[in-house]
């Protein structure tokens, strides 16, 4: 299997609609490859929040008519968070049918009428257990934060590294949502408080944008990127649920499973992908992708390890930290990062060693883990 | 707007660039003449359209490109549909002052298709008012669509430009001095059949009829503030103004998405003759020492479930406008009821005209 097209927009506060953000990522990712959008045989689209956000849902028929007469198999998928790697997954699965098959994934966020996303975003805990109690999504992650910091010692000035590195990366990323914008650690440490101990720079912005790819069962052409494994894991919704808030169980099987499959191990990978929803989900997820022991994840950012230019580059783009979040798209462009890396194809932030990356998507709370192993 | 590839005989009712199929540029179609192909009466109401009953039409132009379209207006099938938001009525209308109320409503009439002409006393006011339209616009619209808008939007200070208008309406500001001698200006330099609307809260429109010089096509027109949000419109027939001038401003009123309601000229009209002496009532209840005023202003939001207590809405409106119409009314009716309360009184003399100055019966 391998992905032969990717595309995708800028992301940010757009004034593009839903729709019109899908066709644009569709559209580049045909441009990028071999593969025409006649050769494609289905397609599955990403998205969390079309129906509270823009009062759209049946976004298939949606994407059907940016298809005149196509008439092909076309399928939502919602996973929160984590659509897009769910989506992805779904399409390497109908693989044994099909040929060529697109994934697209869109969030529109911004200028909702219908609804506070905040709210929206809330709907991917659980309303009873969670929301009902006041528990929006950056104050799940503030008790996530809580717990890391006490069972390790660490303080928030780690959590400042990470979103100033994001933020570094982002400036080299001309797609990114905060490509234009210069952060230092001074504006970092006096952003307001959200949900303590986290402030506005450990959150990820609520961004507009798309992102596509396009999969196919053989080789086309020699910037084709071969995907090694998939797999998509689940646990409970609620952190109420859960013993252990330093760590996600969904991330760690899944890609125990993707590791297997791959025959790699985490020190065979050159770029890494992870899902930052907050500064602290980048800390948790480099400990259970392996890439450094529980708690250790500290020593990695003081090393500077996950630099550009370091041992094991992580989001190259900014993350979803400075390169944005529009949620159903989020997995996607990591996707989008982690090929136009392996191919060499990343210009000012193009990292030396280019073989073989990981992509790691996350739903809520750590409910569903995504993740993606690619070749190049 | 229908986007058409010419090489693959696709199109699309986005506004996409090119072609996915083949990566030629679209060509957009131009807004053309369509007929009315189905159509259906809806009465139960929606969020996005909560007055019913309403009609939606299906349309469709002579290339076959079809398109949904509501309207409060009856067409049969076959008929052409104006399309307002493609295509800009030829209907022209001015406004006069571009105080509040005034470049909101020249605002709202440009978004509702139609050209307009916003008059305005200086040249300073002119930019200011120009400017603040298009800031407005600019928020929901692309930067071509905007253009276009713009482009049916013209902001003078002269009103010898204001001569081809076919409804112009006076927003200046409460004074009937004022209203007189923009009324005497507007008479001379505008078209024999147009039709001069005044927006006024209490000033009666039999006093100014005879000013415009064409007494059967002079009407008044409450808009209610803001503009975008309030769905009402109080239609003031005066004593020679035609049914004729009503029926075509009762359309017109529809035409921009308001309820018109047509009352007869008399001081207060509908809502102020209701509003005014319930907070003249407040005020009184104030003077007496019943309540405090945060705790009157609490008792009516949830008792009555009305948005804003009393003293909230005349700090809002006004406390000299709130006075003005008192005035006129208990002067109209001669009737107690309606003679303003002396704190009322005290509050306008002190300078404290409510939001406007930072303080009226609340602090702001």
């Amino acid at each position: 299997m391998y992905i032969t097209g990717i595309g995708r927009t800028k992301f940010g506060v757009l004034s593009k609609s839903l729709i019109e953000l899908a066709y644009e990522a569709m559209y580049n990712a045909i441009n990028d490859g071999p593969i025409d959008i006649t050769d494609i045989d289905a397609i599955y689209v990403s998205n969390f929040l079309g129906g509270p956000l823009n009062g759209q849902l049946h976004l298939n028929s949606a994407i059907a008519s940016l298809l005149p007469d196509m008439n092909i198999p076309i399928i939502r998928i919602e996973t929160a968070c984590a659509s897009s790697s769910v989506a992805l997954n779904q399409a390497i699965q109908s693989l044994s049918q099909f040929s060529n098959v697109m994934v697209v994934g869109v969030e529109k966020m911004t200028d909702s009428k219908y609804m506070n996303p905040t709210d929206a975003i809330a709907m991917a805990a659980d309303n009873i257990l969670d929301y009902q109690n006041g528990l929006i999504f950056p104050a799940s992650y503030a008790l996530i934060a809580q717990q890391y910091m006490l069972k390790y010692g660490i303080g928030h000035d780690v959590l400042e590294q990470v979103s100033y590195l994001n933020h570094k990366n982002s400036n080299l990323n001309p797609l990114a949502h905060f490509s234009y914008k210069d952060v230092s650690m001074e504006m970092i440490r006096q952003s307001p408080i959200v949900a303590s101990p986290i402030n506005l720079f450990d959150c990820s912005p609520i961004s507009d944008g798309a992102a596509a790819a396009i999969i196919s069962k053989d080789r086309c052409s020699d910037r084709d990127i071969e995907i090694l494994s998939s797999h998509v894991s689940t646990d409970s919704i609620s952190i109420s649920q859960r013993k252990d808030l330093t760590s996600f169980n969904a991330t760690k099987t899944a890609v125990k499973k993707a590791y297997a499959e791959a025959g790699i191990n985490p020190d065979d990978l050159d770029i890494v992908e992870v899902h930052d929803c907050f500064t602290i989900s980048e800390l948790i997820a480099l400990e259970d992708l392996g890439l450094c022991e529980p708690g250790r994840s500290c020593d990695m950012i003081e090393n500077g390890d996950i630099s550009i230019d370091g041992r094991i580059p992580v989001n190259t783009d900014g993350g979803l930290k400075a390169n944005g979040h529009p949620i159903g798209a989020t997995g996607l462009a990591q996707i989008f990062e982690v090929v136009t890396q392996l191919r060499g194809e990343a210009g000012k932030r193009q990292i030396s060693d280019h073989e073989v990356g990981l992509a790691q998507n996350i739903g809520g709370i750590g409910g569903t883990a995504g993740i993606t192993i690619m070749r190049g | 707007m229908h986007y058409h590839c010419k090489e693959c005989e696709k199109s699309w009712s986005y506004p996409l660039e090119n072609c996915i199929f083949c990566g030629n540029e679209l060509t957009v179609s131009d807004p053309s003449d369509y007929k009315v192909i189905g159509c259906t009466e809806v009465n139960v109401p929606s969020i996005a359209s909560e007055s019913v009953p309403y009609y939606v039409y299906l349309l469709e132009d002579e290339n076959s490109n079809r398109l949904i379209q509501k309207s409060s207006r009856k067409y049969e099938m076959g008929d052409l549909f104006e399309l307002n938001d493609i295509s800009f009525s030829q209907l022209k209308i001015g406004i006069i002052g571009s105080g509040l109320l005034g470049s909101q409503l020249a605002e709202y009439v440009l978004q509702h298709g139609y050209l307009t002409i916003l008059k305005t006393r200086s040249d300073e006011n002119r930019s200011q008012a120009s400017n603040k339209i298009k800031k407005h616009i600019s928020k929901k619209l692309s930067d071509k669509e905007v253009e276009k808008y713009l482009t049916n939007l013209e902001v003078t200070t002269d009103y010898s430009d204001l001569y081809d208008c076919d409804i112009v309406i006076e927003a200046v500001s409460e004074d009937i001095r004022i209203k007189k001698e923009v009324l005497a200006q507007l008479s001379s330099v505008c078209k024999e059949d147009a039709i001069i609307a005044t927006n006024t809260s209490s000033i009666s429109i039999d006093l100014l009829a005879d000013v415009s010089l064409r007494p059967d096509r002079f009407i008044g027109m409450h808009f209610f503030n803001p503009v975008q949000k309030m769905d009402l419109v109080e239609v003031i027939i005066g004593k020679q103004t035609s049914i004729e001038t009503q029926d075509k401003i009762v359309q017109f009123s529809m035409d921009l998405n308001k309820k018109p309601v047509i009352v007869k000229n008399c001081p207060g009209f509908v809502v102020n003759r209701y509003l005014l002496p319930q907070i003249n009532e407040a005020v009184k209840m104030l003077e007496e020492g019943v309540a405090t005023k945060e705790d009157i202003d609490s008792a009516i939001k949830l008792g009555l479930n009305h948005p804003m207590g009393p003293f909230e809405l005349a700090d809002l409106i006004g406390l000299d406008v709130c006075l003005s119409i008192l005035e006129v009314m208990s002067e109209g009716f001669n009737d107690d009821k309606f003679i303003p309360s002396k704190l009322l009184i005290e509050k306008v003399n002190e300078g404290n005209l409510g939001f406007k100055t930072g303080e009226g019966f609340h602090k702001y």
